[in-house]
Formats: structure tokens, C-alpha cells, sequence
């Protein structure tokens, strides 16, 4: 209680105040705009967040990753091009809704199933995160290393080209993090020669690179694509038979959204898609489902959403990101020294209590600037390419340079940068390698305690519970993908 | 797959499949990282535990081979789409992303980036000075304005000695 009453003095400030708004109404911008994703604007702004104090930085990315999310859904209705991708599914509906005329209706509506989403997961991580924590003390290495072959395994399912593409991905993130030094015997590892890497590679530039840099590159083959300006007349609240007609599909997509985003990896844009599908499957009538149903903007946005706090729940009880972003935000909890996880709980609830808070305000303003603001918001279409993302990618040097103040991560931010465009032709997806290189450092540690706890027997894995439920549900989600395969050729025969 | 035009039967069929290519290039890679490991020094086991420097990266380029024979195995029952040609500004974009840190290296980061904002809008087909003489002025002063002065940021000021 005395952390809660912390953590609301703290939002009396009106620093933390306007950081929440600052960080609001760029999520809003950064997600509107096409290419530029809620979890690119945080990889780029964390490495400024290492000078402020942890509960505003905290507090800023969160209310960026919470407002980014509805963000894309601007785009999504009014030009086609989500702005982000758990956006995707809104525009099946929502853009023809825009052609129709009732951009504003859809916006209205993204923007209130949004809000409900939100607040929804927030609550769920309020609730749920205490008592995750609670059963994550009785985690010894064993049991983390079984929960981190989970979280890495479910990289399986996540969107993307290919499964076993993602999990090749993951597996590469962790090669990446066995880069530097070894911290048990001293060792180089992979650092040919350059004690520069001896410490290894740090997440942010790589991360910044696989985002930012890749898109600058991706961006530059749509040069001659020409750009899409959005236009509305005005932003309207749905009104009661609206709202009547989305509520069964609001509450579905906000258990829904909840459930994925609980899910080490998984993250909005699954939840979308699922919140999509579900609200056409429950619908008697489906023939206006992809022609304009205000049920397919409401379902993904409110999953969508919905999977935004619900993806803070391992994060900050487990350590272990629910989803891309979140990734993020887990690494910059790890860059202010703050150890997530069950300790988190009991050494910085007053952080805790803030972060809850940030991201109830950040729901709220969110939705009233959604309301007020889409109009103004959807102009960030207007900014010509050829000065935005030169400018982004000026943005990402200085993010890279400015952790350490090192040439060497821009450049390794440039590598990563091209090395990612690379691997995106050919089917890798940026969020697997940065999941795998977060999580790498635990499951090297945590497999090598557990092979001294169990002198090396590596079948004594099997005498505790929690570990073989955590190995079976590793098993079942790598191969679940290829069930889903197997059972679609079959459906076809 | 994509058929272009005036390409026969016999010459589809002769392509390897793309996932094929990627899952040997990546076995490639693991084997290449493999040999890395070999040089890697052995750890006295007393301070090792029995778990060498080389055991995790090794466990995981095992994981990688075997994730890419899998790969390797499925791209004969269904393979990914291909991808249009990279286009060549792409690759001037990225020789321009590196020339930008050799900029910043040598001349100073405000010189490079206010040559960047510059050269790279026009690049991409820029013409109207209008827009780009402030944007190269504007963009690098607000950047100046938020990182050096507000954030502390310290750039070295290089060859030509802006900072």
C-alpha cells in the first residue's frame, strides 16, 4: 500500500505527467506513421532514457508501447497502411469502412475498443503480475531455463514467413549474446582479436539496427511508390446500437488479446488477428466481414490492446518478454540496473505502481487524443519520405552512439542495420533474433547452474514438475505450427 | 514462385529451392562458427565446472544446423515466395549509411550530418532547395539543440573541428 501511495505521489508531478503525455501522443504519431512501429520509436529512445530516473523513463515507454499499439490503426482506416503491425487486421475492415465515408465511425470505434482493451490488460497485469511473481520464487535455474526454452519457443508461432525460420532466428539471437567475454572462466568468445567485444554486444544498437536501420533500406525501394494522404472529414463516437452491436466482440477480443499477450513472444499482432477472426466466426451475418463491419475494426483493436499489458505480466514477473516491445522495455529495465522478475516486486514496487499507473494514464489520454486528435495525427501521411526517414536514421546513429558513446555501436548498429535487410529478403524477422539475443545471457546461465546443480546429469531435469511442464509446453508449441500445416493439407486432400 | 516471362519448364525445374539456398547457407555459417569455436581456449576445470567456454555456443550452433536441415528437408514440399529484385538505390542507401558513419568518424558528427540531410534527400529525388537547404540547416540544429545542449551528449568534433 505504501508503494501505491508512492507511486501516486509520484504521478502528482507534473514532470511524470507530462513524460506520460510526451510519451502518449509520440506513441500515437510513431505508430500512425507507416514503417515506424511503437517498438522501433522505443528501441530508438531508450538509450536517452538511461539518464533519466527509472520510474519516468519506465513510465515513457510504457505509455509510448501502450499508445503506439492504437496508433496504427489511424493509418490502417484512413490510407490502408497500418501503421503498425498489429494495425494490419483493422484495415481488412476499417479502410473500406473509410470508403464508404465513415472513416470517422471507424476511428471512433478503434479508439474506444482500444481504450477498453487497454484498460482491461492493465487491470489483468495488476492482478496477475503479483501473483505470477509469487509462484516465480519457487524458480530455481532449472525452472528459468525451462521458461526460457518456452518463451523461445513460441517464437514458432509468432507472425512471420516461416516457423522454422523464427525459431533459426531466435537460436541466432543467442549465438549473439554468447559474443564477449564468459563470465564463468574468463574466456573470449567469437571477439577475433578486438577487445571492444570482449564485454559483448550490446542489445540496443543491434536492436536499433534491426528496426531502424533495415526499414531505412526497406524504405528505399518504395521510393517511386507514391504516397498515400489520408483524409477525414470528422471523428465521431460510435453511437448505442454501435456499441451494442460490438460489445460481445469487445469482450471476447479483450480475453482473447489478454490470453496471447500472457504468452512469452506473442504480442498484439497475433492478437489481433485472432480477435479478427473470432469476432467474424461469433457474427451471424459474415457477408460484411472484409467490406466494412465496425466488428472487424472492434475486434483486433480491442486484442491488440488487450495484449499490451498482458505482455507486461512475464516481462516484469518473469523476465521473460511477452512480446517485441516489451523485449525492449525489459532491456531497459536491465539498463537501469533493475533486476525484472519476482525481486522486482519486493526491492522497487514503488517503480511497479508507477508503471501500472503510466499505463492506465497512457490508456486514458490515448483515447481522448484518439478521439480529439486522429484528424491531426492522420497529417504525419503528409511528411514526404525523402526527409523522415533520413532523419530516422540520423536518429538511430545518435541512439546507438549515445549508450556508450562509442563509434563501434553505430557501426554495429549499421551492420545489424543491413545484416537485418538481408535476412528480412530472405524470410527472418527482426523480433525472433532480438527475443533470442535478450534471453540469451539467462539461458546460458541458467542451463549451465542447472548442469552444476545436477552434476550434469541432464536427466534429472525430469524430476521436477514445473521444468517437464515447461519442456512439454516447449515441445508443443515448436511443433504446433506444423500440426496447423499438417491439418490445413489435409483439410485440402 | 514467380514464372517470368520466356522462361522454360526445364530451367523452373532446375531451381533450387530459395528455402533450399538459405538453409545451406545458413549450415554454411554454423560450420564456419563451429571452427571459431575450436580456437577458443580451454578453461581449467576447476573454474569451468566442466561446462567450457565453447560448450553453449556449440549446443546452440547444433540447434541452428538442425533447425536448417529441417528447413533444408520442408523446402521441397513448399518453399518461400520470391522476392522482387533489390533495387539499386537500395544499395546506394546503404553505402550512404556507411559512408555516414565513416563521416562521423572523421569530419564530426554535426559536418556528417549536416551533409547527410543534404545529400540523401537528394538522392532519393529531392530537387526543390527550397526544402532541402533548411531541412540541412534545421534538422541538424534541433538535433544539436535536443542532444548536445539538452541530453549532454558528447560528439568528438573531428577533422573539421565542429562540435
Amino acid at each position: 500500500m505504501d508503494a501505491f501511495l508512492a507511486a501516486g505521489t509520484a504521478f502528482l508531478d507534473p514532470y511524470l505527467i507530462g513524460v506520460v503525455l510526451i510519451g502518449t501522443i509520440g506513441g500515437v504519431v510513431v505508430g500512425a506513421m507507416p514503417g515506424l512501429s511503437s517498438t522501433m520509436a522505443t528501441a530508438l529512445l531508450l538509450p536517452f532514457t538511461l539518464t533519466m530516473d527509472p520510474i519516468a523513463a519506465i513510465s515513457l515507454l510504457s505509455a509510448l508501447y501502450c499508445a503506439g499499439t492504437y496508433g496504427g490503426s489511424i493509418t490502417a482506416i484512413l490510407v490502408n497502411a497500418p501503421g503498425a503491425p498489429p494495425a494490419a487486421a483493422t484495415a481488412f475492415d476499417g479502410y473500406p469502412l473509410a470508403q464508404q465515408g465513415k472513416a470517422g465511425l471507424a476511428l471512433g470505434m478503434a479508439a474506444v475498443s482500444s481504450v477498453i482493451g487497454g484498460l482491461f490488460s492493465v487491470v489483468v497485469l495488476i492482478v496477475a503480475a503479483p501473483l505470477l511473481a509469487r509462484v516465480a520464487y519457487d524458480f530455481g535455474p532449472p525452472e528459468y531455463f525451462a521458461l526460457s526454452l518456452f518463451g523461445l519457443s513460441m517464437l514458432a508461432s509468432i507472425s512471420g514467413e516461416s516457423a522454422v525460420k523464427n525459431l533459426i532466428g531466435g537460436a541466432f539471437g543467442v549465438l549473439i549474446a554468447t559474443i564477449g567475454m564468459d563470465f564463468t572462466t574468463g574466456v573470449d568468445r567469437f571477439t577475433f582479436g578486438f577487445w571492444e567485444l570482449s564485454e559483448g554486444i550490446h542489445f540496443i544498437p543491434v536492436m536499433i539496427g534491426l528496426f531502424a536501420g533495415c526499414e531505412f533500406l526497406i524504405q528505399a525501394g518504395k521510393l517511386n511508390q507514391p504516397q498515400i494522404r489520408a483524409a477525414l472529414d470528422a471523428v465521431r463516437l460510435p453511437s448505442l446500437d454501435d456499441f451494442r452491436k460490438c460489445a460481445g466482440t469487445i469482450m471476447r477480443s479483450c480475453g482473447i488479446g489478454t490470453f496471447i499477450g500472457l504468452l512469452p513472444a506473442e504480442g498484439g499482432t497475433v492478437a489481433a488477428m485472432i480477435g479478427y477472426n473470432e469476432a467474424k466466426r461469433w457474427a451471424k451475418d459474415k457477408s460484411q466481414f472484409g467490406k466494412g463491419d465496425i466488428r472487424g475494426v472492434a475486434g483486433p483493436e480491442a486484442a491488440n490492446n488487450a495484449a499490451t499489458g498482458a505482455a507486461m505480466v512475464p516481462t516484469l514477473a518473469l523476465g521473460i518478454p511477452g512480446s517485441a516491445t516489451t523485449a525492449i522495455i525489459l532491456g531497459a529495465l536491465l539498463a537501469h540496473g533493475l533486476r525484472p522478475g519476482p525481486h522486482l516486486f519486493t526491492e522497487t514496487p514503488t517503480l511497479l505502481y508507477a508503471i501500472f499507473l503510466a499505463m492506465l494514464l497512457a490508456n486514458i489520454v490515448f483515447g481522448v487524443f484518439g478521439l480529439l486528435g486522429a484528424k491531426l495525427f492522420a497529417r504525419v501521411t503528409l511528411i514526404p519520405i525523402r526527409f523522415l526517414w533520413p532523419s530516422v536514421f540520423v536518429l538511430a546513429c545518435i541512439g546507438a552512439y549515445a549508450l556508450e558513446q562509442s563509434v563501434l555501436d553505430v557501426w554495429i548498429m549499421v551492420g545489424a542495420g543491413l545484416l537485418g535487410f538481408v535476412l528480412k529478403r530472405y524470410g527472418f524477422a527482426a523480433a525472433p533474433i532480438i527475443m533470442g539475443l535478450i534471453l540469451g545471457e539467462l539461458v546460458e546461465n541458467s542451463l549451465k547452474q542447472s548442469l552444476i546443480i545436477f552434476d550434469h546429469e541432464w536427466l534429472r531435469f525430469l524430476d521436477r514438475p514445473i521444468v517437464v511442464t515447461f519442456l512439454v509446453l516447449t515441445l508443443v508449441s515448436a511443433l504446433w505450427p506444423l500440426v496447423g500445416v499438417w491439418r490445413a493439407r489435409r483439410a485440402a486432400v | 514462385m514467380s514464372i517470368h516471362p520466356g522462361e522454360g519448364r526445364a530451367a523452373q525445374a532446375a531451381r533450387l529451392p530459395r528455402d533450399l539456398v538459405v538453409a545451406l547457407a545458413v549450415l554454411t555459417f554454423c560450420a564456419a562458427a563451429y571452427a571459431v569455436t575450436l580456437g577458443f581456449k580451454e578453461a581449467p576445470s576447476a573454474v569451468a565446472q566442466n561446462v567450457q567456454p565453447a560448450t553453449f555456443p556449440r549446443l546452440v550452433i547444433g540447434v541452428i544446423a538442425t533447425l536448417s536441415a529441417l528447413l533444408a528437408a520442408l523446402s521441397f514440399r513448399s518453399d518461400s515466395a520470391r522476392k522482387r529484385p533489390v533495387k539499386p538505390m537500395v544499395a546506394v542507401t546503404a553505402a550512404m549509411m556507411i559512408a555516414f558513419v565513416i563521416a562521423f568518424d572523421t569530419l564530426g558528427f554535426i559536418a556528417a550530418m549536416v551533409l547527410f540531410s543534404l545529400a540523401m534527400p537528394m538522392l532519393w529525388g529531392e530537387r526543390r532547395w527550397s526544402r532541402l537547404l533548411p531541412f540541412a540547416a534545421l534538422f541538424p540544429a534541433a538535433i544539436y539543440l535536443v542532444f548536445v545542449l539538452g541530453l549532454g551528449v558528447h560528439f568528438d568534433p573531428g577533422l573539421l573541428g565542429v562540435n
